[in-house]
């Protein structure tokens, strides 16, 4: 008997831009499609940024497009996943909303944690008042009251904050973090066009397209100061300023500068949230905890485990286009996979 | 790579202290040394990091690799977890080892200080003894150390240290038993060779310079004549 | 300035301290500039604590100073330092604290190379057996003297007969804690707060009364640098980074410095009077007078109501008197330069820029 794809249940763990795409593709491809999102609004990440890289565009405007045809996805809001059993054919996912469904594939988009700033300790990020992190800075941005950005007259962002760094066990470059500061520094000089603003970077990362021209604008525009060296540590003087230790590794020179306003490029950190169900599913993880896809060049989305899908951050630091053709590629996997059942 | 760079890494200081560097600067910013000297470990370790003998002996012989003072703040920083301040101590060992030191103002100073520190530590049992650590040449000491090297005995007792006593206590006097094991110490871990080997290839130098072994000695300790400090300093 | 945040770092870093039971090894340094913190030390946790620390006099330097001046070869501390392990075994004890910072850093660093490589160890024991037909066992705790006084801190403030307050105002003092490098900036975990924060001095601080001055070169070393300053040529190094240090510190005006190194000890008192003699400034909030730079131990004593004379504070070159005064401390002005028994021993010369009584 042929069963028709509505009759197949699907269940999407993570409502960020990857669930969101990915539950409209298979939604469009007839599936019954479960989305699962435990903050109360969808959007993840995407729902704290202002703008994005590189060409400025408002992630409400993004968002809102992508959340504008659910479809008849089943999308619930401050739902955890609380159980998940590995069936015969399938699995049983129970909700913290009680809901139990038997579904026939998994898609796991639980995309990132912003990594925690405050462990960059010689940073002082929870310490000295006028640290801040790039996400802090969105939420300036989008109006919300900052009090560290107080009419700041010298500005210093710190790429890598998380990122290649053994010390605290990431080894990994977080992607982003390199745009977003281009970007961040040139927002900021257009609300405080006097400042000085410094980004201190190891290498500056500016892949993609129209990233480049962004980082030509912050300097010919904007006069942004890009010091290749990595912040080591900060200070405070007595009236609350930054005291700021680098090295400019093009010249060779120590370097110190004295700041109102230091924002740090936290990388992306794995989700924690995500250990229970790899733990239960038997998951491959990589050691800096990310999940371990079945092979990153030809089956990225898939796992080691049948029926389980991966799309988005889960499985590393992605940007946001990259996570949107992850999410139409996992539904597609997933239909490959279930016309074969 | 070279047979130099190959003993190098023979040290398991270097084999901890450098995996791979990045570049980025970390290290220089919070140096001490480099704030004061023509000094930036960053280089040092990428001039290692080249595998290149010939320019890994020109460190051997230069004066940079005796500029850091061991304070190892750059070890707590480094984002590869190397540690510079390890690689100048394997580099320091391997300039000794091939007589490069006396290549180098700095580098000579190892006379005086092999002298002086391996003497107090065979002799009294001590790094610093107050036999050896004077006013004259440690001016800073200041007044008031000139009173207490004035009135030795008398300020130790004073204080409740042992000077010169046996028994327990502070700067008593360390008992031949254990004099006789730190020089068995030396003899059998090396120790003792270093120093005969600093020691001999700077009288061969102070023969060279024509200086007197009091005259060398004087020289590495007191005076300083290359370019060595950065422009802030100067 | 956020404490909470601290806080949490400092939960990340704590250290198991054994309470009692301990194999005591001396500092080079403080045993020739500052022996009376060394006497304080094993007096307050002896007598007024009741605990066991245990002296050999057998034990000698660990040869830290030759070490870190590139003058031997590592096996060589590593075997003195197997020695003493070893003098430690025989009087049955498996806890070892160290006077020194120095020591301390290289005790934890040969430790830890032991613990990778196995090998060094074993051909350590062979040297050992070699060298003074001795066989030794590693202690199972290793701890610096500020861990101890941070451990008890409680225990001294149940005592404090002069706390770390101003009497003349009311408020906390204000205090510069100066961590010695190899405490903790070569192995953050081996401390108490780890390197970035440093929680030993600053919790002993709190504890006695004071409130800690946190200042941009908070961090900084004091300049020893071993070679560069034991060398005469090269104390310019020495120097420039403390004079560093204290212009860093002026704006907070700073009533104490508070050390866990006996060096850093050393080069933060006598390099101000190097900075007076040679610029004239003076960095104490009294004109004319220093900054004091006193040891923990030096501190627990004053503040448990030891003769600051007895103690050996006349042994600094920085007149501590500001301080005493400050504390309420009782002392006797007449007694600072005299010997046992009220011997004369006259006074030091006054140095031209810079008070010492």
């Amino acid at each position: 008997m042929e069963i028709s794809n509505q009759q197949r249940n699907i269940v999407v763990i993570g409502g960020g831009p990857a669930g969101i795409e990915a539950s409209r593709a298979l939604d469009a491809m007839g599936y019954t499609v479960f989305l699962v999102e435990r903050e109360n609004r969808l959007g993840g990440h995407l729902g704290r940024w202002d703008r994005l890289f590189p060409y400025g565009t408002p992630a409400e405007d993004v968002l809102s497009q992508l959340t504008a045809s659910m479809g008849r996805i089943k999308w619930f809001t401050s739902t955890e996943v609380t159980q998940v059993n590995k069936l015969e054919r399938g699995y049983n996912v129970i909700l913290s909303n009680g809901l139990s469904v038997l579904a026939d594939a998994l898609l796991l988009t639980t995309g990132f944690t912003l990594f925690n700033a405050s462990k960059k300790e010689e940073y002082g990020y929870g310490i000295y008042d006028r640290v801040i992190t790039n996400a802090d800075l969105e939420d300036y941005f989008s109006g919300i009251p900052v009090p560290a950005v107080d009419n700041p007259r010298r500005i210093g962002f710190v790429h890598c904050v998380g990122s290649r760094d053994e010390k605290v066990g990431n080894r990994y470059c977080s992607k982003v973090c390199c745009a977003t500061a281009v970007k961040q520094a040139c927002e900021i000089k257009e609300k405080f066009p006097d400042a000085v603003v410094y980004c201190f970077y190891m290498d500056l990362r500016m892949f993609g397209r129209g990233y480049e021209d962004m980082y030509l604008e912050a300097q010919k525009k904007y006069g942004v100061i890009f010091v290749r060296g990595r912040v080591s540590e900060v200070s405070e003087d007595k009236d609350g300023h930054l005291f700021v230790k680098a090295e400019d590794t093009l010249s060779g020179k120590p370097l110190r500068v004295t700041l109102d306003l230091l924002v740090l490029m936290a990388g992306m950190s794995h989700n924690r949230a995500v250990d229970p169900i790899a733990r239960t599913l038997a998951l491959s993880t990589m050691e800096d905890g990310f999940l371990k896809p079945k092979d990153s060049l030809t089956a990225a989305q898939a796992s080691y485990c049948t029926g389980v899908f991966y799309a988005g951050a889960c499985t590393g630091p992605k940007t946001l286009p990259e996570t949107m053709a992850e999410a139409k590629a996992a539904a597609t996997s997933i239909h490959e996979y279930l016309q074969e059942q | 790579m070279g047979k130099i760079y190959e003993r190098l890494m023979s040290d398991v200081r270097l084999q901890e202290g450098l995996k791979a560097c990045i570049n980025c600067g970390t290290c220089t910013a919070v140096c001490p040394a480099a704030e004061f000297y023509r000094y930036n470990p960053k280089n040092i370790v990428n001039i290692v990091q080249t595998q290149d003998d010939e320019e890994i002996i020109k460190l051997l012989k230069s004066d940079t690799i005796w500029y850091c003072g061991e304070c190892m703040s750059c070890v707590t920083r480094c984002p590869r977890t190397n540690a510079p301040g390890q690689v100048i101590i394997a580099l320091r060992t391997l300039s000794v080892e091939l007589g490069y030191f006396v290549e180098s103002e700095k580098g000579r100073q190892q006379y005086a200080l092999a002298k002086v520190l391996c003497g107090n530590v065979l002799n009294y049992g001590y790094c610093v003894h107050p036999e050896t650590f004077k006013y004259a040449s440690h001016p800073e000491y200041g007044t008031v150390g000139k009173w207490i090297e004035d009135h030795l005995q008398d300020v130790y007792d004073r204080v409740g240290a042992n000077y010169g006593k046996s028994g327990p206590g502070p700067l008593r006097k360390i008992a031949r038993e254990s004099l006789d094991d730190l020089q068995k110490i030396f003899d059998v871990t090396g120790g003792s060779a270093r120093v005969e080997k600093i020691k001999d290839l700077s009288r061969k130098k102070a023969q060279e310079m024509g200086l007197s072994e009091e005259e060398y000695f004087n020289e590495v300790f007191n005076e300083t004549h290359g370019e060595h400090l950065n422009q802030q300093n100067q | 300035m956020n404490y909470e945040g601290k806080k949490k770092i400092w939960s990340e870093f704590q250290k198991e301290i054994p309470d009692d039971k301990y194999f005591y090894a001396r500092s080079c340094i403080r045993q020739n500039f500052n022996p009376g913190a060394e006497q304080a030390f094993l007096d307050i946790v002896r007598n007024r604590f009741g605990k066991d620390f245990y002296e050999d006099p057998l034990h000698t330097t660990c040869g830290g100073i030759a070490y870190h001046s590139d003058t031997t070869p590592e096996e060589t501390s590593m075997t003195i330092i197997a020695r003493q392990f070893s003098l430690m075994n025989q009087a049955g004890y498996r806890n070892f604290v160290v006077s020194c910072v120095t020591s301390f850093g290289l005790h934890s660093e040969i430790l830890q190379t032991w613990e990778e490589h196995p090998e060094i160890e074993q051909k350590i024991h062979e040297l050992l057996w070699k060298a003074c037909k001795r066989e030794f066992v590693k202690p199972d705790f290793l701890m610096h003297s500020s861990d101890m006084m941070y451990h008890y801190r409680f225990l001294i403030s149940e005592q404090a007969k002069y706390p770390l307050i101003n009497v003349h105002t009311g408020e906390p003092l204000k205090v510069v804690e100066h961590i010695g490098c190899h405490y903790s900036k070569i192995f953050p975990s081996k401390s108490v707060g780890g390197a970035e924060y440093p929680r030993v001095l600053a919790g002993l601080v709190e504890a006695l009364g004071g409130s800690v001055v946190d200042y941009p070169e908070r961090r900084h070393c004091c300049g020893f640098g071993f070679r560069q300053y034991l060398v005469k040529a090269n104390r310019g190094y020495s120097l420039t980074n403390t004079y560093k240090k204290f212009e860093s510190m002026e704006p907070f005006h700073p009533d104490l410095i508070i050390t866990n190194c006996p060096g850093c000890n050393y080069f933060l008192d006598r390099w101000q009077y190097v900075i007076a003699e040679t610029t004239g400034k003076t960095y104490g909030d009294t004109p004319g007078y220093g900054i004091p730079v006193l040891s923990s131990e030096e501190v627990a004593a004053l503040v448990m109501g030891y003769d600051p004379w007895d103690l050996g504070l006349q042994m600094h070159q920085v007149a501590v008197e500001p301080l005493l005064d400050k504390m309420g401390v009782k002392y006797d002005k007449s007694r600072k330069y005299k010997g046992l028994g009220g011997k004369d021993l006259g006074v030091p010369a006054s140095p031209a820029n810079i008070r010492i009584f």
